[in-house]
């Protein structure tokens, strides 16, 4: 079973009078382990499949399957819990919580459910994703006092700290420069090999593409390539 | 990180919009605790400050008509109000028995008109205690000694040993002259004070022309405030059953000054015989209960006055707020927050900033309360009666302070109820996408 699947998903915007479709009956799959570009010029509707995906927006015909449940039907509640029990999602701008410090930062999402881990086991695992994105000695400043590229791994590791099977990135390179840009995207592939987490990206830069194992490439609402790569040590 | 953690937080963002509102909080519930404040404490000074200058709690007035239909004041049977006091168990800490005269005082062709209280001495021991003399003494009082408040002694130009001239009516309205020896001088007495002087109730009789076991006025210092109407009742109830007595109006009855309605029915009527009448403290009072009851009204409107408007501001406030953090609440759904938790964290804002606003606003209102209760007025200020000891003083009533916060709290809530849900309800995905 795929772990995200696509089944004719459409996305109409009402735009005055009339309505845009953005997205115009779009169906792929999306495995376990995958680390996936979802690629294409601006405007041809990266976002508004992410936004789908990650359950932030509704599709208006079709249906998104997580873990082949669908997801059209359920209540924003039900969305929310599976929001936050699945998914883990990385900005363009970040969108960092300007109040909170690094650490709480990437504690924030733990507070919100109804379970509740160990206190201590949650310190260790936040301790850790802080370590794993290099930030141990960023611990206690709040991000007006990071650079871009250092707020990005703040919401890379707040991305992982439920520990979701998939994380969501729309564009995350495109508020930074090229050689930042490509840190961040080696290190989503680290932990996509070392946690196994399902990656799922948006890009319009070749570049960034290129290290995806899975391409799905869009234009006007609609696939136009959907690929893999073979490569050593990525699963087919 | 508790939802109501980072709404804490959230208050400092722009510190001088919390600011701003908090202080306007701050504002109401401090004009609201200082009327609290003025109003609890102007009950208790009027009542402390009548009950020393009317020498009690509960009075017994005796009333005879002339045979001209005059009412002339006399107590005549004084042993039959004992009576009734000890069966109606007045527990008083003072019992005082006085005749009083109103006079002009003559001196090297100098005149001052006053009160001339004529009191049993040795009996009103605690009287000597209170009045506080610039010179004299009130030991071996003569039959004629007189004790003067300073103002009349300046007026007049006399010290203590000078003789002074005395032109009076007697209790049945017939002129009378006597003289009078200064043996004491009281100390800066205060306004009220200031028009009554005090001397042996035997001389105040004998020019009254009463006799000496006679007298006008009975008072009962009780030991507390509390159970004073209670006791007027049974007082009255046990002089009843012994001698003719007026009926007891209630306090403060149909709004009526109840002085006023007593002295218009009585006109009206005719006995023979002397006539009782039974008043307390708190039927000369319930004027001031009116007025207490009425400052605490206007505080409540004002409260809400004011907190209507400070509500506006509060709505349009979190309106902003909510398009300012408009992204930030989408990431927060995104990651999992539950509409409930949106709402929750624009609540506990609101809540935190009524609590910061009233707890800042109390504390302003203490150190008011603290700078005026410093001012002295002095005793012979026009204020006295309002005053504890020449200074404005202050009482809170905690449990109404608390309810004040709470409604603060309430109103501060449903101000900011509306945009909190609206923030709530916000769609996740055009929350996100919203630039700001
Ligand atoms: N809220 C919206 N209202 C109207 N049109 C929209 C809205 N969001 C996106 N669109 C349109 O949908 C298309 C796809 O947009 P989007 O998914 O943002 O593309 P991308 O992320 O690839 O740049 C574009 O033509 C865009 O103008
Ligand atoms: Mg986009």
């Amino acid at each position: 079973m795929s772990i995200i699947e696509l089944a004719e998903v459409r996305k109409t915007y009402p735009l005055g009078k009339t309505e845009v479709q953005a997205v115009k009956g779009v169906s792929f799959r999306i495995e376990r382990g995958d680390f996936i570009s979802i690629a294409g010029p601006s405007g041809s509707g990266k976002t508004t499949i992410l936004n789908m995906i990650g359950l932030v927006d509704r599709p208006s015909g079709g249906e998104v399957l997580i873990e082949g449940k669908p997801t059209s039907k359920l209540a924003d509640r039900e969305l929310t819990t599976l929001r936050h029990e699945t998914l883990g999602f990385i900005f363009q701008s970040f969108n960092l919580i300007p109040v909170l410090n690094v650490r709480e930062n990437v504690e924030f999402p733990l507070l919100l459910g109804a379970k509740r881990q160990p206190r201590k086991e949650a310190a260790e695992w936040v301790d850790f994703l802080i370590e794993e994105v290099g930030l141990s000695d960023w611990k206690g400043h709040r991000s007006n006092e990071l650079s871009g590229g250092q707020r990005q791994r703040v919401a890379i590791a707040r991305a992982l700290v439920t520990k979701p099977k998939i994380v969501l990135a729309d564009e995350p390179t495109a508020n930074l420069d090229s050689a930042t840009g490509e840190q961040i995207i080696e290190l989503m592939k680290k932990i996509n090999r070392d946690l196994e987490t399902t990656f799922i990206f948006s890009t319009h830069d070749a570049k960034i593409v290129d290290i995806a194992d899975h391409v799905v490439r869009l234009r006007d609402g609609l696939v136009t390539e959907n690929f893999r790569r073979e490569r050593a040590g990525a699963e087919a | 990180m508790q939802t109501a953690r980072l709404a804490f937080r959230n208050l400092s963002r722009q510190k001088r919009r919390s600011f701003l509102l908090g202080g306007a909080i701050a504002f109401g519930v401090m004009i609201v605790t200082l009327i609290d404040g003025f109003a609890g404490a102007f009950v208790d000074n009027v009542s402390e400050n009548f009950s020393n200058l009317l020498a009690g709690h509960v009075f017994v007035e005796g009333v005879e008509k002339s045979p001209k239909g005059r009412d002339l004041d006399i107590i005549r049977d004084d042993a039959a109000l004992r009576e009734a006091a000890e069966a109606a168990g007045i527990e008083a800490k003072y019992v005082s028995r006085r005749s009083a005269l109103q006079g002009s005082l003559k001196f090297a062709g100098r005149t001052a008109s006053l009160a001339v209280q004529g009191v049993d001495f040795a009996a009103e021991s605690f009287l000597a205690e209170r009045l506080a003399l610039a010179s004299g003494s009130l030991d071996n009082l003569p039959r004629d000694g007189i004790v003067i408040p300073e103002p009349i002694a300046d007026k007049l130009g006399v010290e203590t040993g000078d003789r002074l001239l005395v032109t009076t009516r007697t209790y049945s309205g017939q002129q009378n002259v006597g003289e009078f020896a200064v043996a004491a001088v009281i100390k800066d007495p205060g306004i009220l004070g200031s028009i009554s002087a005090y001397a042996t109730r035997d001389y105040v009789n004998e020019l009254l022309d009463l006799a000496p076991d006679e007298y006008q006025a009975l008072s009962f210092y009780l030991p507390s405030l509390s159970g004073m109407d209670e006791a007027g009742d049974r007082l009255h109830a046990e002089v009843s059953s012994r001698l003719q007595t007026f009926e007891r109006e209630a306090p403060g009855a149909e709004g009526e000054n109840p002085i006023l309605a007593m002295m218009r029915g009585e006109d009206e009527e005719t006995w023979t015989g002397v006539k009782y009448r039974v008043t307390t403290l708190n039927d000369a009072l319930a004027q001031v209960q009116q007025i207490v009851d009425v400052l605490e009204t206007a505080s409540l409107v004002i409260l809400l006055v004011l907190f209507l408007i400070i509500m506006v501001g509060i709505t349009n406030t979190f309106r902003i707020i909510m398009y300012e953090r408009i992204r930030e609440i989408g990431t927060m759904r995104a990651v999992g927050m539950q509409r409930g938790q949106v709402r929750g964290l624009f609540l506990w804002e609101a809540l935190f900033l009524a609590l910061g606003g009233a707890v800042a606003g109390l504390a302003a209102a203490s150190l008011v309360m603290l700078g005026v209760g410093l001012i002295d007025f002095g005793l012979d200020s026009p204020l006295f009666i309002i005053l504890k000891n020449g200074h404005m003083s202050f009482r809170l009533d905690w449990a109404s302070v608390a309810l004040k916060v709470a409604i603060v709290a309430f109103l501060t809530l449903a101000a900011a109820f509306l945009p909190a849900r609206s923030a709530a309800k916000l769609d996740p995905a055009v929350a996100l996408r919203t630039a700001v």
